[in-house]
């Protein structure tokens, strides 16, 4: 049985199952989902996705309750390129379709000690008090497949331990055996978290192929730990984290450039590593007067990464190894502050400062970002609306004018009745230099989104 | 001081029987505390409740959920329906701590006070009503009229507390110190909301009531609460009312 039959079975349990399990309180619940998006530029579609969103969830008694969510989705275009791609049984080349095994995990409350919850099994892990981007949360790994919808994370194998001491203390334990790593964008956006390489005047790639090299699966190797202290003191929420584990993004270590001829054309062949790494974090949330605040900071320590070039050398002609520090070790910090009011009309405001994103590692590779969403609902709640939303990224105060990103992010919801929401929203980008939204400017998308829960 | 909320009263106005036959009282401060200590004669409460939201055009959406309470200052309302909110939990604690446990972000995040005065997932009541409160601690009261049946009290919000009401006017039954109806006035002064009690019936040793309306004058939007199933005194747990259980389903 392939996995995408084993799941149609499993899809076919979960409906089957909530006449099965009625009665014994297993709950079924999921949505259907349209994302369909459009470039201004190109006037070309880029995104075409139909989901189908499965929760399984029960509780039968106090001591255990299991989850969960499996994500049937057909995505992407059709892919044909001949007439037996047309004769598939899967029609995968016609509509690509996949699946994909978010969550299921155990919750077991009271295991062994009164006071000790423990979570077993495949399940998303979010540390920290920021919204969406957040330095502590390093267990599951990031899913960058969005570009706009940072902040998703993968499932991930896991024990997860909670010991309650107390009303007012929370001691969390994880363990990670096997790494997973993070996804990325694809696309026109992929060269959003992708450096320029800078190749030598006159160098031309004819061919370039990357190798990811994924930590042998050991204990010692590819197993990661997480440790948490939470209290509420003096009325605001704090938290101690530590993480030993490893970067869910991979980083360039080796680069063999072949020539292929005389006049300066070459292939061109990457390894890239996962590198290891210590997290000690903390988060706060409060508020002051009637403002939301939280902050959330940690000191990245990784270990440090050398980069092995192989190339011709420009005097010799002969092929030479060179090496330079790819990642240093010395630790750096990203951190957020961030908060949030809603105005007597109703009118709401989040904000946040960003030093370091998600793929921004070493002490002098850390931009400076700004988060911002106004938002208000309308009309009984059927309409809300986003007028102002979106982000600024700056890669150089000194130079600001020629080191600047920016999205707009405007977003008009309608909810017609409950469950159903219509969602209609752009992204514009702006940007020079070195950064994020700058590599991936004038990529304007509008979006159209329908989703129906159940 | 033990401490209420409108849903206190409202859903659960509980009347201890033995408790009947109070004397008049004549000071406005005093009708409020007993109006609290009325309503907080349950040791705690479970409840399945059903709110009707019913908007202009007589457009109905409907909310069910469980809310457990433990005396007057500890609240944890979980949501079971619509399925786009189901498992959506809030936790109302002492020294106003109010929890929110959102699945789909899978974190617990603490509500800062600004969202008190929002409404509660659209209905027309606010986090505020939704949580637990005294009327006594947060209002000075001042009798504006005592007749044979009603006490009609005018209410002002204490100088250091942030409300969005400039007053509230309560009429409260003198024999059992149960409010019968409760309005809201906006900071002009205008009628914003008004609350009714209905179908006030016995349960065990308090009476309860079955329904309430919440109604809002300015968007002419009204909910209807509608108790399904109670149990008082049932010796709710402590453990209940934290963030360990916030995101547990039940």
């Amino acid at each position: 049985m392939n996995s995408k039959r084993f799941f149609l079975a499993i899809a076919g349990l979960f409906i089957v199952g909530d006449w099965l399990f009625a009665d014994n309180g297993v709950s079924i619940t999921g949505y259907i989902q349209t994302d369909n998006r459009i470039q201004t530029k190109s006037n070309k579609f880029t995104w075409n996705e139909n989901r189908l969103n499965l929760r399984l969830e029960g509780a039968p008694s106090d001591k255990y309750h299991y989850f969960s969510e499996i994500r049937l989705r057909g995505f992407g275009f059709p892919a044909t390129s001949r007439f037996s791609d047309l004769q598939m049984q899967e029609k995968n080349k016609v509509y690509p379709w996949g699946l994909e095994f978010r969550e299921a995990y155990v919750d077991l409350y009271g295991f062994g000690l009164k006071n000790l919850d423990v979570r077993i099994g495949r399940q998303v892990i979010a540390w920290g008090t920021a919204d969406a981007l957040n330095p502590t949360s390093n267990i599951s790994p990031d899913d960058l497949e969005d570009i706009f919808n940072f902040g998703e994370k993968l499932g991930t194998n896991a024990v997860n331990a909670s010991y309650y001491i107390g009303d007012n203390l929370t001691i969390n334990g994880v363990y990670v055996p096997v790494f997973t790593p993070a996804t990325l964008p694809f696309g026109d956006f992929a060269d959003a978290f992708s450096a320029p390489m800078d190749l030598p005047p006159g160098m031309v790639v004819r061919r370039l192929s990357d190798k990811i090299i994924l930590p042998e699966r050991k204990p010692s190797e590819s197993s990661q730990i997480g440790l948490k202290a939470s209290t509420n003191l003096l009325g605001y929420d704090l938290s101690l984290s530590y993480f030993k584990g490893r970067d869910d993004l991979p980083i360039l270590s080796k680069a063999t450039i072949t020539p292929v001829d005389m006049i300066g054309t070459v292939d061109i062949t990457t390894e890239l590593i996962y590198p290891e790494m210590q997290v000690i974090g903390g988060d706060f949330a409060g508020s002051i007067g009637s403002v939301g605040i939280w902050g959330e900071g940690a000191v990245y320590m990784p270990e440090e990464v050398t980069m092995t070039t192989i190339a011709p050398s420009p005097i010799t002609g002969q092929m030479e190894t060179t090496q330079t520090v790819a990642l240093d070790d010395e630790p750096y910090c990203k951190f957020v502050l961030g908060g949030d009011y809603t105005f007597k009309n109703g009118l709401y405001f989040n904000g946040q400062y960003l030093h370091g994103f998600l793929h921004e590692r070493g002490k002098d590779e850390l931009n400076d970002y700004f988060t911002f969403r106004l938002e208000k609902t309308l009309l009984n709640d059927k309409f809300k609306i986003v007028p102002i939303g979106g982000a600024v990224a700056i890669n150089d105060w000194d130079d600001v004018k020629n080191n600047y990103g920016l999205v707009y992010a405007p977003e008009l919801s309608y909810f017609p009745s409950d469950n159903v929401e219509l969602n209609i929203g752009s992204f514009i980008i702006d940007g020079k230099g070195d950064n994020m939204f700058g590599m991936i400017k004038g990529l304007d998308e509008i979006i159209f989104r329908l989703k129906v829960s159940f | 001081m033990k401490q209420i909320s409108i849903l206190t009263i409202a859903a659960i106005i509980a009347i201890n029987l033995c408790t009947t036959g109070y004397a008049q009282l004549n000071d406005a401060q005093e009708i409020l505390t007993k109006v609290d200590e009325v309503s907080c004669a349950p040791e705690d409460q479970y409840m399945k409740s059903t709110m009707i939201l019913v908007d202009k055009s007589g457009n109905q959406n409907e909310r069910k959920m469980v809310i457990y309470q433990k005396g007057g200052d500890k609240r944890l309302v979980r949501f079971l329906s619509p399925a786009d909110q189901k498992g959506i939990s809030f936790l109302s604690l002492p020294n106003d701590l109010m929890y929110l446990y959102l699945p789909a972000f899978r974190k617990v995040r603490m509500i800062a006070s600004h969202v008190k005065n929002q409404n509660f997932a659209g209905t027309d009541f606010s986090y505020d009503d939704m949580s637990s409160f005294s009327f006594a601690k947060d209002y000075d009261s001042q009798l504006i009229e005592s007749s044979d049946t009603f006490y009609s009290l005018k209410l002002t919000p204490k100088p250091e507390l942030e409300k969005d009401y400039s007053q509230l006017k309560m009429w409260v039954n003198k024999d059992s110190f149960v409010p019968s109806k409760i309005e809201y006035y906006d900071k002009n002064g205008n009628l914003w909301k008004t609350l009714t009690f209905d179908k006030i019936e016995k349960t065990g040793k308090y009476q309860i009531a079955k329904q309430m309306e919440m109604k809002n004058l300015k968007k002419s939007h009204s909910t209807k609460m509608i108790v399904n199933e109670i149990k008082l005194d049932s010796g709710l747990s402590d453990n209940i009312f934290t963030k360990r259980n916030l995101k547990r389903i039940r």
